[in-house]
């Protein structure tokens, strides 16, 4: 584990905080970062785009249900009861919701794809799932995810691994984590749309690697009532659907404010938050120089430019801009969320619901601490993994060099959102030191992944610390708690040089907005789309 | 069965409930989670005589200890003398730690009802019990606005400065009576700072410790609020049953400075803070009935040196500390810190060194025993609970309550030796008795009294007045009617005697219109007899009888006895018993004219003997 930190954790000096950043940090990353900017120029300058309708292939895989089982995306089905979801009038209708079996639903059993909580029905609906029921929707299924959501795959799951629709050479492709299942039943059909929960990137990435979209609101926005937490300060309910009409239509019917959920924003908040009339049509679109890294494919990289490049032509403006504790931020994230994790789990224990070991849990015979057994037992390889983390990073001995550490970094990361955005972030303290309006934008645009998804096979030979580079491109906007939302790209001409006809088509591009800029967000990706 | 809030117990923890015979006995409430719990056949019941019997217990434990105490009071003496004089040598410190129950309609962080006090019906286990007290997934805490009320009236009259804004930690550690795997608590960031409680020579601080000085100021570090965790019993010998219907009650944790220097001071403080905390209506139940914890750090140091150079929180020159855990009376802290210091001081006398480590203490023990060393530390892992918003206190909220807030012992004792004329003595027993009641009747009783027997002539002779007629009323509030009440195994809420009624004796006692004697009759039968009937309805005269009419019943009017009369009748006993008239006048002894006093009262009719004339008489015919 120390290992794991050390490699992983990039530690804070003064000179990271605001004011002494400056030369040497930024000196680091500008040769690559002027190399980056003439790249976007000559983009930009180059000539005129083709654009492709880039339909959505989903419909291409909406196979037999027996291949929805093969890819095992889904846990539990529903009991679709015409009688029951009659409200014919509501806004959803008739209309299918997978939900991830991390949210709570009365009638169904919810696992969090955890053995720790085998057959556990909970007594109540989660404030999303009963608003859905309220509109008509009917919840077709409990989708598989990563266990508790650990995980950027949807492979560490008690139910089986996820597999995605797409593969190479035969192998399947990772359907992205930890809402694999909820991307899977989307982009398969099986559902008009899902539920996913994003603590890092978890409904983005997802989204990315099974070519659909995949929104993560702001935090506060959706009840979390009812949400199995992992890390309470990160975790959000976000949608997947196969276009982005869909996705703000289940939105409307789901963003409310709900007295359970003590982070829930409040209404006189909503009403701050935004602007008035948000306009798309001249989009101020940020490109952070820090996202521009070694490990960005080819194949994203050029769908990325192309993408800015139509952006531009379309009569938006392109705006590099710098976020310069981008990479800080995923270590921060991996100090956090663990940390978190190690503490909201620790209710596992067998007592109350759930799965329990055979014979006693707190024998003093075996020198094992209380519950050892039971949760050695319930809890996969990676949550294991994470909760040991946590517990170590906010021991008395470590808190102070991993924990407060990475608050601070946090900290930081909502502060470079801040200084690029035009928009004044409505929960804060306004500044002084805030650009003009003519400094800020009002979207980033950023690839969701550096790269394709991997195939399952080169999943499992990655370490662990490999796999959590996956979440780079998505951890800054959910530390900073922005809306953000990753839409598929069509990989055209000789981009897709060497794709295969069962591969993924497309790349996930993601735009992040100011906090509570949600909508914009929404139309902005309309556009990305078009 | 015992119930058990120690965390120490290393026990084969079964499942709780998966005994085939189990039934529940009561019906549980319409309550979504206690279905669910019941559903899942995790419902203990839990009768109310398993929380009765620990009090009794302990009762009986500690009146057995004292009659062993008193059959080996040579032995006693001796060890208390060697221990004065290594007490010459070594200085005792101590903090303590309390923990009570607030006086709350809900939980912290769930709406569901608090716990019903003693007396009440319970209710069955795990029937108050919100989803998130079982911390099912998916669940948030909701604080409970209206629990902040009586922590600030807590905070004010410990005269704590009141924070603007605090926040909520969670501390972990695992369990069976934390269900959440965490306790919630502002450890960090608590809500109330820097207090002071002060207490005198009649709060119990022994005279040491005084120094000469009336009274002593002990710091309060700060008030937190936190959880309560579920109750376990102890069923058989590998199993327990949880009960959550404590779980995620509000306590307050008041954590004083290490100010205290004698194990008298220490449970004085103890005893002090719960009279406050009833005082001001904080906390309801008290320490004997399980809403008051205390944990206490004790350590010791020789006199004039700054022992290991330990400190806490800006107190220094401490010696080695350890901790004492869950003491619920106050001769548990009492006793356990005498226990432990001189079990320091022992080990350091002998050359040894004390460890940091956390002690447990039993009742009617000798000795602290040994839980855990540091090295059995839990490292709590304390981090900020991201689900909840900080708690912000606005200014205006703690002026009005230190605006409205009720009076506190201390003033309302001095208030009643001072206005009233009662001892101290007596204003401290009449005011820590009964939740207060019993001074509420007392002044009813007084003002009454005092608008009819008072003449008002002018501003010195009505205090003269007042005061006289509080002590009388004091003396009859506290020993004739606690004396009944004590013979009859009454509680004060079943007293039956009303202000009026006890005030219309008073007046004709104060009158003369009857002896001492007589109204103590009355009183007693006014006692036994049933209540008068409650209602819109002036009770009936047949139902109850009023002072009167008993007065007339039992023909006790006093009818004063001519001195020629008084003079027969004393004679008449004098005559009878010459050894006591040789004894009186003869060997000076003059007490046992109170005999002849005695016999006067008796023999005479009812209602006729004033003690006071018969005295004057006797001691008259004596001398003659």
């Amino acid at each position: 584990m120390a290992i794991v930190l050390e490699i992983f954790f990039v530690s804070l000096s003064r000179s990271d905080l605001p004011g002494h950043s400056g030369g040497r940090d930024r000196d680091l990353t500008s040769a690559s970062a002027q190399h980056f900017i003439s790249k976007v120029k000559n983009v930009m300058l180059s000539a005129r785009f083709c654009w492709r309708n880039a339909s959505r292939s989903c419909q291409v895989y909406r196979k037999s249900h027996s291949i929805s089982q093969q890819l095992n995306a889904i846990v539990h089905n529903g009991r679709p009861d015409p009688g029951k979801s009659a409200d014919a009038s509501g806004f959803l209708s008739g209309k299918t919701v997978a939900v991830k079996d991390n949210i709570v639903t009365k009638d169904l059993p919810t696992t969090a794809a955890s053995k720790i909580l085998t057959d556990y029905i909970p007594p109540f609906d989660a404030t999303v799932v009963k608003l859905l029921q309220q509109h008509g929707a009917i919840i077709s299924a409990k989708t598989n995810l990563d266990e508790f959501g650990m995980g950027s795959h949807s492979q560490h799951s008690h139910a089986g691994a996820v597999l995605s629709p797409f593969s190479k050479n035969g192998v399947p492709l990772s359907p992205g984590g930890s809402s694999g299942g909820s991307a899977v039943s989307v982009a398969t059909g099986q559902c008009w749309a899902a539920l996913g929960t994003d603590t890092g990137g978890s409904v983005r990435l997802p989204a990315a690697y099974t070519g659909i979209v995949g929104f993560k609101p702001s935090y506060g926005l959706l009840s979390r009532w009812g949400v199995i937490q992992y890390a309470n300060s990160l975790d959000t309910v976000g949608i997947l659907a196969r276009s982005v009409a869909d996705t703000k239509h289940l939105y409307g019917c789901i963003n409310a404010y709900d007295q359970q959920d003590p982070t829930s924003l409040s209404a006189t908040v909503r009403e701050r938050l935004g602007r008035k009339g948000a306009d798309a049509k001249r989009l101020r679109i940020g490109v952070p120089l820090e996202y521009n890294i070694d490990e960005l494919s080819p194949v994203v990289r050029a769908t990325y430019l192309r993408t800015l490049n139509a952006l531009q032509n379309a009569g938006h403006t392109l705006q590099p801009v710098s976020l310069p504790t981008t990479q800080p931020a995923l270590s921060a994230y991996y100090v956090l969320a663990p940390a978190e994790a190690s503490s909201n789990l620790a209710k596992y224990d067998g007592i109350r619901y759930g799965y329990r070991t055979p014979g006693s849990d707190a024998s003093a015979k075996n020198n094992l601490p209380l519950y050892a057994s039971t949760r050695g037992e319930g809890f996969g390889e990676e949550v294991q993994r994470r909760i040991l983390l946590g517990a170590y990073t906010l021991s008395s001995e470590a808190i102070d060099n991993y924990f407060i550490q990475a608050q601070k970094v946090r900290r930081l990361v909502q502060r470079d959102f801040d200084s690029v955005f035009a928009q004044q972030h409505p929960l804060l303290e306004r500044q002084a030191e805030i650009p003009s309006d003519e400094g800020g934008v009002d979207v980033l645009l950023t690839p969701t992944a550096p790269t394709l998804p991997p195939t399952i096979k080169e999943v499992k030979q990655q370490s662990p610390v490999e796999s959590y580079m996956n979440d780079v491109f998505t951890v800054p906007a959910s530390l900073a708690g922005l809306p953000a939302i990753s839409v598929p790209v069509r990989i055209i001409g000789r981009e897709g040089d060497g794709l295969e006809e069962t591969d993924v088509h497309d790349v996930g591009m993601q735009l992040i907005g100011q906090f509570g800029d949600d909508e914009l967000v929404l139309q902005a990706a309309e556009v990305v789309v078009q | 069965m015992h119930s058990s809030t120690l965390r120490t117990a290393p026990i084969h923890l079964t499942r709780t409930l998966q005994h085939p015979s189990f039934t529940t006995a009561r019906s549980l409430r319409p309550c979504i989670v206690a279905k669910w719990l019941q559903s899942r056949r995790l419902t203990t019941a839990s009768p109310r005589t398993q929380e009765v019997i620990p009090l009794r217990k302990h009762l009986k434990d500690e009146a057995k200890r004292k009659k062993a105490e008193v059959k080996r009071d040579g032995n006693v003496l001796s060890t208390k003398q060697t221990s004065d004089s290594r007490l010459d040598k070594w200085e005792l410190t101590v903090g303590i730690e309390i923990h009570a129950e607030l006086n709350t309609a809900c939980k912290l962080f769930s709406s569901a009802p608090a716990e019903v006090s003693v007396g009440d019906d319970g209710g069955s286990a795990n029937s108050r019990v919100a989803a998130f007290d079982a911390a099912l997934p998916g669940t948030q805490p909701q604080f409970q606005i209206a629990t902040l009320l009586p922590a600030l009236r807590a905070a004010i009259a410990l005269e704590c400065e009141v924070q603007r804004k605090s926040g909520w930690d969670r501390k972990h550690y695992f369990h069976w009576d934390q269900p959440n795997g965490y306790q919630i608590t502002q450890y960090y960031r608590p809500f109330a700072k820097d207090g002071s409680l002060t207490l005198g020579a009649f709060d119990g601080v022994p005279a040491e410790d005084l120094n000469g000085a009336e009274s002593i100021t002990i710091g309060i570090k700060q008030i937190q609020m936190e959880q309560d965790t579920a109750k376990t019993m102890n069923v058989g010998s590998s199993t327990y049953h949880v009960d959550l219907n404590r779980a995620g009650m509000p306590l307050i944790e008041v954590i004083t400075l290490p100010h205290i220097h004698s194990p008298q001071t220490a449970a004085a403080v103890v005893r002090k803070i719960q009279a406050v905390l009833k005082g001001v209506d904080a906390c309801v139940t008290g320490m004997e009935l399980g809403g008051l914890r205390a944990d206490v750090n004790v350590s010791v140091r020789q006199r004039g040196t700054s022992g290991t150079g330990s400190s806490y929180s800006g107190v220094s020159g401490l010696g080695q500390r350890t901790e004492i855990k869950n003491l619920s009376s106050f001769k548990a802290v009492e006793d356990a810190i005498v226990a432990e210091r001189d079990r320091q001081i022992s080990v350091l006398e002998a050359g040894g060194v004390i460890e940091g480590e956390t002690r447990g203490w039993t009742l009617g023990a000798t000795e602290t025993t040994r839980l855990r060393g540091k090295e059995g530390e839990v490292d709590y892992r304390y981090m900020p609970d991201a689900d909840l918003p900080p708690l912000v206190i606005g200014s205006d909220l703690v002026k009005h309550l230190k605006t409205t807030m009720p009076m506190l012992p201390d003033a309302v004792e001095q208030d009643l030796e001072e206005w009233h004329g009662l001892s101290r003595k007596d204003a401290k027993t009449l005011n820590e008795q009964d939740n207060g009641d019993r001074v509420e009747f007392f002044e009813r009783t007084a003002s009454f009294l005092l608008a009819e027997v008072g003449t008002f002539k002018s501003e010195v002779s009505t205090g003269k007045e007042r005061r006289k007629t509080g002590k009388l009323v004091g003396n009859w509030v506290l020993h004739e009617l606690g004396g009944l009440l004590a013979t009859h195994q009454r509680s004060w809420d079943d007293v039956r005697v009303t202000a009026d009624e006890l005030k219309d004796i008073l007046v004709c006692l104060h009158k003369n219109q009857i002896t001492a004697r007589a109204a103590k009759q009355i009183l007693a039968e006014l006692v036994q007899r049933q209540p008068a009937p409650k209602g819109p309805y002036w009770p009936s005269m047949d139902t109850r009888p009023s002072v009167e009419q008993l007065i007339d019943a039992g023909n006790l009017r006093l009818r004063p006895l001519s001195e020629h009369e008084y003079e027969k009748l004393a004679k008449q006993i004098m005559d009878a018993s010459p050894e006591m008239v040789k004894a009186v006048r003869e060997k000076g002894q003059k007490g046992k004219v109170m005999w002849f006093v005695g016999q006067m009262v008796r023999q005479g009719e009812e209602g006729t003997v004033e003690p006071e004339k018969a005295k004057v008489v006797i001691e008259r015919l004596m001398d003659g």
